[in-house]
């Protein structure tokens, strides 16, 4: 459900001081989906634990542990490792094989 | 029955019964036979309803006196300490026993109205009595000599609030803290003078006093079986406190319902299950340049666990299930203000949102990080705090002000309501890393797991900023792609079309997926412009029509959600947490309120983009393009390497 994708960005635009000033501010970020996930790829591998929300949340993590050789490793992309490895038991695969089989995805 | 098994039943319920129980006697006089018995009959029913400690401690005869009060007055209690209840309404129950309740009163029928009248007043005779546990009155001795002899100021932090006490309930600090009456900061221990937990109360004269809230609220506890899922946290004090139960007292619902305030939550109306928290995290955003945010911002994270799993420390990756309460003011203008804020006009309420959300909104939207350290509080102060923090929820709305109630001042409120202990009393903050400092200084906050940066944020303890992922980033594609920028921010000010060429030629997966979170940034940065362009055109331009539609929309749809942090607005029925006698399927009725939302959503995402100028709209378009452009590239380089597949 990405559909609020645009008024999460632009919208919510219109509200002064919001975007700086997100303790004092609520309902606009309530809305708040970034538009960073509309570019997400369509996952058009039909595969079950590809389409796992716990997977798919960890893209941009994983970008970032790619990107940085393995150094930048965020909780989302711990999490989904974790979830990965309890879905396949026998799977033998390194963290960075996992990593770029999730930006692959 | 064998005789022998009769005589110890009896015996053992004479042994139930208090030493000198309390007696409720009518005081015939004015009253006519029937009328008499009537009475009589309701003082046996209320006698029933009574706690047994409650019984022993007020005197052993009272009477009930039936006098000619005004009309709108169902009784009192006398200085002297008798009880009169009004006449009039003890004729209207003899004329009709099953007589429905006047208008106005929320009791089910004047009977009911009546009963609770008298508990009521019985209530504030019983809160006058100073009836305290041992223990309690030999603390209260000691800490009147203390305060005599080394004054306010050095007093150990079990005396605060304990020196000066001259009723049974209705003064104890911990039931200030869960009725609505919080300390304020930097006032010596000095309580707020308004109740703020104003909605779904049972009866608003709750509010009048702390003494008023202790008699509404003992009237529910022993007349409604729903009390305790209504008012958990409330129910489980009097529980204590009486060392008893109401036996009518029914079996709650599993889980303390709540609003999910992201509106992409699967089902907006959720429930919290207490017994599910592992820990309890005192979240704080890194502060920022802004006016408001240069403080930092306090909340709290409940590591919720996978309904699967039992509470331990895997919960902490179980990131989907965590909730985060945040109190916010809520703002209902396009623009923020800031004598507004100063002065108290933003309402303050308590937000429970997915940590997904705010961690989102925090370290993509404004580049801050989150630090999330564990709070050393118990299975039970977990429970407490959950039960508080869903009853605000429902119950509360403040006001903001920057300096004296702002997050960290509401966040400190929250967990003093939760743990009874005397630590966090004396403990006074204003600001969130101050009120970080002051939970490490009693040991109520342990940093020392996030020392190690790297192995935080694996754990999920640390959630860092991606400005400083950008720039590690970048460093790395400027050595692959001999990138002539020397900076981040020289690169990202280039247009996307000047980036392009450049993204065509990395090498490998490892440059791409690099190239892929810079292009993001720019995306990010895009739209950030764009919104302070549009906010400016917005706020300086009152004749661009289409603008102020969209603005007017825009405000609508502010204006609408804010039954997200007010939920109490959804339901007109019923006190406390919500029942199912509440409301006619709720999650139906929630459902139309998202879906509305929604749908303005949607039509101010159509407006959007005829907004925008030709060249942010280009810019935007040329962006995305970039973006699709890598993650193809991402895929074909993954499998020209024979990369793993997930199956």
């Amino acid at each position: 459900m990405r559909q609020l994708s645009l008024i999460a960005t632009l919208g919510l635009a219109l509200l002064a001081g919001t975007a700086s000033a997100s303790s004092l501010v609520a309902s606009t970020d309530t809305l708040g989906t970034s538009l960073a996930k509309s570019s997400k790829g369509s996952s058009n591998a039909s595969s079950s634990v590809g389409d796992d929300k716990v997977v798919l949340e960890a893209r941009e993590d994983a970008a970032a542990f790619v990107g940085s050789n393995g150094s930048l490793r965020g909780a989302y992309l711990e999490a989904a490792l974790q979830h990965i490895r309890q879905q396949i038991p026998g799977l033998h695969a390194t963290d960075m094989q996992l990593a770029e089989a999730i930006l692959a995805l | 029955m064998h005789h022998g098994l009769r005589l110890a039943a009896i015996t053992l319920l004479l042994a139930a019964l208090p030493a000198a129980a309390l007696q409720l006697q009518p005081d015939p006089a004015g009253l006519n036979s029937a009328e008499l018995n009537t009475s009589r009959q309701l003082l046996d029913e209320v006698q029933q309803l009574l706690p047994p400690l409650l019984q022993e401690q007020l005197p052993h005869t009272l009477h009930i006196g039936w006098s000619r009060l005004p009309a709108h007055i169902m009784g009192r209690a006398t200085a002297s300490g008798r009880i009169l209840l009004n006449h009039h309404w003890l004729q209207t129950l003899v004329a009709n026993p099953q007589a429905t309740n006047l208008p106005g009163r929320q009791h089910p029928s004047l009977r009911h109205e009546l009963q609770a009248t008298l508990i009521h007043e019985l209530a504030h005779l019983y809160d006058r009595g100073r009836f305290w546990p041992p223990a309690r009155r030999s603390l209260q001795a000691r800490c009147r000599t203390l305060q005599k002899t080394i004054g306010h100021a050095g007093l150990p932090q079990q005396c605060h609030g304990q020196t000066n006490r001259r009723f049974t309930l209705s003064d104890d600090p911990h039931l200030l803290d869960l009725a609505g009456w919080p300390q304020e900061t930097g006032q010596k221990g000095r309580r707020t003078a308004n109740n703020h937990q104003q909605l779904r109360s049972p009866d608003a004269y709750e509010r009048a006093r702390p003494a008023e809230f202790v008699a509404v609220n003992l009237e529910y506890f022993l007349l409604d079986p729903t009390y305790a899922c209504r008012r958990p946290a409330m129910a489980a004090y009097l529980q204590q406190h009486f060392s008893w139960s109401p036996p009518h007292t029914v079996s709650c619902p599993s889980g303390l319902p709540h609003l999910n305030a992201g509106l992409d939550a699967e089902t907006p109306l959720a429930r919290l299950h207490p017994e599910r928290i592992y820990q309890v995290h005192y979240l704080l955003a890194e502060p920022d340049n802004s006016w408001a945010g240069r403080w930092g911002h306090s909340m709290l994270r409940l590591v919720v666990c996978a309904p699967q799993r039992q509470p331990g420390p895997d919960c902490l990756l179980d990131l989907e299930h965590h909730l985060v309460l945040s109190y916010r003011a809520f703002v209902e203008d396009l623009q923020l203000s800031n004598w507004k804020g100063l002065s108290g006009v933003y309402p303050s309420r308590l937000f429970i949102l997915p940590l997904q959300q705010v961690v989102e909104e925090y370290t993509r939207t404004e580049l801050r990080s989150l630090a999330s350290i564990p709070l050393a509080l118990k299975p039970a102060q977990i429970q407490r705090l959950a039960q508080q923090a869903v009853t605000q929820h429902w119950s509360y709305d403040g006001r903001y002000y920057f300096i004296s109630n702002n997050c960290a001042v509401e966040t400190l409120k929250l967990l003093r309501s939760a743990s009874p202990g005397p630590a966090l009393h004396s403990l006074d903050s204003q600001t969130p890393a101050g009120l970080l400092q002051a939970l490490k200084n009693r040991n109520l906050a342990d940093t020392s797991a996030l020392d190690n940066r790297n192995d935080a944020m694996r754990k999920g303890l640390f959630f860092d900023s991606h400005r400083e992922r950008y720039h590690q980033l970048f460093a790395a594609v400027r050595e692959a792609l001999h990138v002539p920028q020397q900076r981040f921010e020289s690169w990202l000010q280039q247009s996307a079309l000047h980036r392009r060429p450049l993204l065509a030629r990395s090498p490998d997966m490892r440059t791409t997926a690099a190239l892929l979170v810079l292009e993001q940034a720019a995306l990010r940065q895009q739209l950030q412009h764009i919104r302070n362009d549009l906010k400016l055109r917005y706020l300086g331009n009152h004749n661009d029509k289409a603008l102020a539609e969209t603005g007017q929309l825009m405000a609508g749809l502010l204006h609408d959600s804010s039954f997200l942090s007010r939920p109490a607005d959804l339901l007109p029925q019923g006190y406390g947490l919500p029942q199912s006698a509440d409301w006619h399927d709720p999650q139906h009725a929630v459902q139309q309120r998202y879906d509305r939302l929604r749908q303005m959503a949607g039509e101010l995402e159509q407006r959007l983009p005829q907004l925008l100028t030709r060249a942010q709209n280009d810019e935007l378009t040329a962006i995305q393009h970039n973006l699709h452009q890598l993650e193809q590239r991402l895929k074909q380089q993954h499998e020209q390497q024979g990369g793993l597949l997930l199956p």
